[in-house]
């Protein structure tokens, strides 16, 4: 899922700093389970908020409050009111949320609360690692289902670099190598001849390099006929 | 029913005469929302008034009871059963404000500020109280009297006998097929392999021999113990003739008293982590050195120990045994005792109470430690409770369930928990048998009440509350998710106060019933 | 600044914690009656928001006090709470708040002695950083 963690609360102070109403909106889906900008997250930032004003003997109205999925937009419609009445909208959502609400009032200020990371899975309980950058071609089918475009530091293609030692990553010790993690699991699944692939260079225009993707599902479009206003979600 | 609010003050016992104006805090009690009524009585415990004030909540239509007793933990039970009987009122929506341990007590000196925040407590819990809802407990027949104890040694054959004598039926499973007596059950060869269910109905899965068994029980006492260490460590390599304590005992027991010097070590390893120095089978290593002082006086005794354990009556042995001319050695870890590399029959250490290295010639070195029983560990998973630090299965709390384990129905006793003397493991058996006799007589199992729930609409199903709470009742259910099973919940909060989108709440504990207890006790003047 | 009493709430749990509490006055022990304590059934339960509201209505100090972390009556509700305060406290660091106003302390429901270690420190602080309020030194 995508992972987020909270910006320094400074920063975010300095953010909405030349506003009155602040406008706090969390969201319910990946920053809720990767405990960045779920409820309790959105009640606890506006309390240090107001506490900070205290200290700094000023006043700014914080309103905070959820949504269950910010990057959709029947869900930011709902609470339109909400966002047309703030002077700035701070959003505690992944990136994807703050920029749906940007665009859909390009008139009011949306400043990021969350730093969105990476694509992560949980580890243990509040520990999350990246395992997805998004190529487009995944192919981790031939490497034991590791994959080597974001586990490793220099997303090799074809087996470690010489910097590999021990099977750790000479960028950081605590990353392992990625390539070291590949052949021993294809040592356990006895598919040791896949190492010895060799893969060309990569499409990379799926990937980001390409420029900003777009997926279609031409049967999923609704007609103009469909696309009109429904009622609200809730 | 509208909310409102009996508020009873006990004037006299609550000792609150002599340091609060009760007839004020009356006063504020009746004029804040939601209070019905507002009396002051002389004695809350007594029957006549009892009846009096339980009139006054009927004929007000109170569906609420505030009592500021003289102690929260001395409230007369009489007093809650006849609101609850006579006048109706829900068992949660009774609380009492212990004003004597936080007002009354501490702050004798200073009665202005002492008033000033009792009618705050006071206040504040009145708000609390309006907030509440009634809420219902469930319960669940036990399906069988059935008590399982694991292991069968000295504190498991207690408990099963403590047990049968409540009318229970006990079976013990035990590993070893040695000759057990004790009523009931006795399944030899078996373990423990996996538990489901709650307190009350345990379905546990024996491995009795070759064949599994399904087995269902109300309460399960873990008593796998510890046994002697035969753990071999440097100090017993470098002296191969060292024994474990119990040969001495077995010794002493046959006549054969030695003449020649006898060091008693706690442990074989005095270094190591995996024996750790409170292993030390102290009452017996004092029980030894006693009898051979009484017997020959003239050999010398030496206790060789990281710390001095003698637990209860025990301290008597201690002091026995120092006036017998017992010598006591204590070391640290760091400098531990070492077999002299020029003479195998002598010790060398640095002693604790002098700084200094001392030597000791022996002619017969014992180490006298009980190790953890290595089952302890399966046996913790399977009844997924915790272990402690010395290998051993934690208990509840040391004051209040030194016998209990956090899960309820689930008791540990003797050295299972931590090593200990055969008259402590007789006892802890019995204590054992006894509680687990008490749960499961009632044939009955109550739950709910204040525990928690999800508001599914506000759920992630991030799993966090389901890795968090020690007592596995929160599950994703069909609907993806999360839910509590009430037969687990013991209404701590601890998923409630984790969790990342504020979707459980614990009953009467809510962040809004908190939160208006808060804000109305530290609003005013302090 | 204002003269006003200096303010401090103590969360603690049922169990070990108000015992503790009682403990000590039933002891004997006086405490300063700028201490009020409100009830958890565990310290598990305090969320990081009550804390925070606490300092927001005007409380100069916070502590929760829960039960020794290996004699928990709730196996690991202590350690939770300490986690919650240890957040809220990173927090308060962040808007340049003083993060000892909150703190966590564990205590068995014997340790009498512990209660009035905690009041008498956390009184101290409240009294000597006084209420969350502008300071007048500009910033």
């Amino acid at each position: 899922m995508i992972v987020a963690e909270r910006k320094p609360l400074g920063e975010i102070a300095e953010m909405v700093a030349p506003y009155q109403k602040v406008t706090v909106i969390g969201c319910r889906s990946c920053v809720a389970i990767c405990l960045a900008g779920g409820e309790k997250e959105v009640k606890m930032l506006v309390s240090a908020m107001k506490l900070k004003n205290r200290r700094e003997g000023r006043k700014q109205d914080f309103d905070g409050f959820v949504l269950e999925r910010q990057c959709e937009k029947e869900w930011v419609k709902e609470v339109e009111d909400k966002i047309l009445s703030s002077d700035v909208v701070l959003s505690m959502s992944c990136s994807l949320g703050a920029q749906t609400i940007a665009d859909m009032y390009p008139e009011k200020i949306v400043v990021p609360g969350l730093n969105t990371a990476m694509f992560g899975v949980p580890e243990e309980q509040g520990v999350w690692s990246e395992k997805c950058l998004g190529c487009g071609d995944c192919i981790i089918h031939t490497t034991g289902g590791i994959c080597p475009i974001a586990r490793c530091a220099k997303s090799m293609l074809n087996g470690p670099c010489g910097g590999s030692s021990n099977g750790h990553c000479e960028v950081n010790l605590d990353i392992e190598c990625a390539w070291y993690a590949i052949h021993e699991r294809l040592k356990l699944q006895g598919r040791l001849d896949l190492i010895e692939m060799v893969r060309p260079p990569k499409e990379w225009t799926t990937s980001h390099s390409g420029g900003r993707r777009v997926i279609v599902r031409e049967d999923a479009k609704l007609t103009p006929h469909q696309k009109r206003d429904k009622e609200a979600v809730i | 029913m509208k909310r409102s609010i009996q508020v009873v003050i006990c004037r006299i016992c609550s000792g609150a005469a002599n340091v609060l104006d009760t007839d004020k805090l009356l006063r504020v009690a009746s004029e804040a929302p939601y209070v019905g009524s507002a009396i002051a009585v002389d004695y809350a415990c007594n029957t006549k008034t009892i009846a009096q004030i339980v009139e006054e909540a009927k004929d007000k239509e109170i569906d609420r009871l505030l009592v500021v007793p003289c102690s929260k933990n001395e409230v007369s039970p009489a007093l809650f059963q006849s609101y609850k009987r006579k006048a109706k009122i829900n068992e949660f929506l009774m609380e009492a404000v212990d004003l004597v341990s936080e007002v009354v007590l501490p702050h004798r000196d200073e009665p202005s500020k002492a008033q000033a925040k009792a009618e705050a407590k006071l206040l504040a819990a009145i708000a609390r109280m309006a907030m509440l809802e009634p809420l219902q407990k469930g319960s669940e027949e036990m399906r069988t009297k059935n008590v399982v104890i694991i292991g069968a040694g000295v504190a498991g054959v207690e408990a099963a006998k403590r047990a049968a004598e409540a009318g229970l039926h006990t079976i013990l499973i035990e590993k070893s097929d040695k000759e057990v007596k004790a009523p009931g059950v006795v399944m030899p060869r078996s373990r423990l392999i996996s538990a489901k269910g709650h307190a009350g109905n345990y379905e546990l899965t024996i491995e009795a021999g070759e064949k599994m068994e399904a087995l269902e029980c109300g309460a399960v006492i873990v008593a796998s113990g510890g046994d002697w260490s035969e753990a071999k460590g440097p100090l017993v390599r470098a002296c191969p003739e060292a024994k474990p304590l119990y040969k001495l005992a077995q010794e002493l027991s046959s006549g054969n008293i030695p003449k020649g010097g006898v060091v008693i070590v706690d442990t074989p390893d005095p270094k190591a982590d995996t024996t750790p120095a409170q292993d030390f089978a102290w009452e017996e290593a004092l029980q030894c050195a006693i009898e051979i002082k009484k017997r020959e006086s003239g050999t010398d005794v030496c206790l060789m120990f990281q710390e001095m354990r003698a637990l209860g009556l025990a301290e008597l042995s201690y002091k026995e045994a120092a006036e017998l001319g017992v010598r006591f050695v204590r070391y640290d870890k760091k400098r531990p005792p070492k077999i002299d590399s020029k003479d195998k029959n002598r010790i060398v250490v640095i002693d604790s109470a002098q700084e200094q290295a001392i030597a000791i010639a022996f002619e017969c070195l014992y180490y006298a430690s009980i190790a953890p029983n290595p089952d302890n560990m399966a046996i913790a998973e399977a009844l997924r409770i915790p272990m402690n630090d010395s290998g051993g299965v934690r208990r509840g709390s040391m004051q209040k369930g030194p016998i209990a384990t956090p899960r309820p129905g689930i008791f540990v006793c003797g050295s299972a928990q931590f090593p200990r003397s055969e008259e402590m493991s007789r006892l802890e058996g019995r204590a054992a048998g006894a509680l687990a006799a008490q749960f499961v007589s009632t044939g009955t199992v109550e739950f709910g009440g204040s525990v928690a729930e999800v508001t599914p609409e506000k759920c992630s199903a991030c799993l966090t509350c389901v890795r968090t709470c020690p007592y596995e009742a929160p599950f994703i259910g069909v609907a993806g998710k999360a839910e509590i099973r009430l037969q687990l919940c013991q209404g701590c909060g601890m998923c409630v106060g984790i969790c990342p989108s504020k979707a459980i709440e614990l009953h009467n504990y809510t962040d809004d019933q908190l939160s208006a207890e808060v804000a109305s006790y530290i609003g005013g003047d302090f | 600044m204002a003269e006003r009493n200096p303010k401090v709430v103590g969360f603690c749990c049922e169990e070990h914690g108000i015992e503790c509490a009682n403990l000590a006055v039933r002891s004997g022990k006086q405490y300063d009656v700028s201490v009020r304590l409100v009830r958890v059934p565990c310290t598990g339960r305090v969320d990081g928001i009550h804390i925070l509201k606490a300092l927001e209505d005007g409380a100069d100090a916070v502590f929760v006090l829960g039960c020794l972390e290996k004699n928990c009556y709730y196996d690991t509700g202590s350690i939770e709470g300490r986690k919650r305060v240890d957040y809220v406290k990173s927090m308060l660091s962040q808007v340049g708040i003083e993060p000892e106003r909150v703190e966590m302390f564990n205590a068995s429901s014997s340790m009498a002695w512990k209660f009035s270690e905690i009041v008498s420190k956390m009184t101290d602080v409240a009294k000597r950083l006084g209420p969350i309020e502008p300071r007048g030194d500009g910033q």
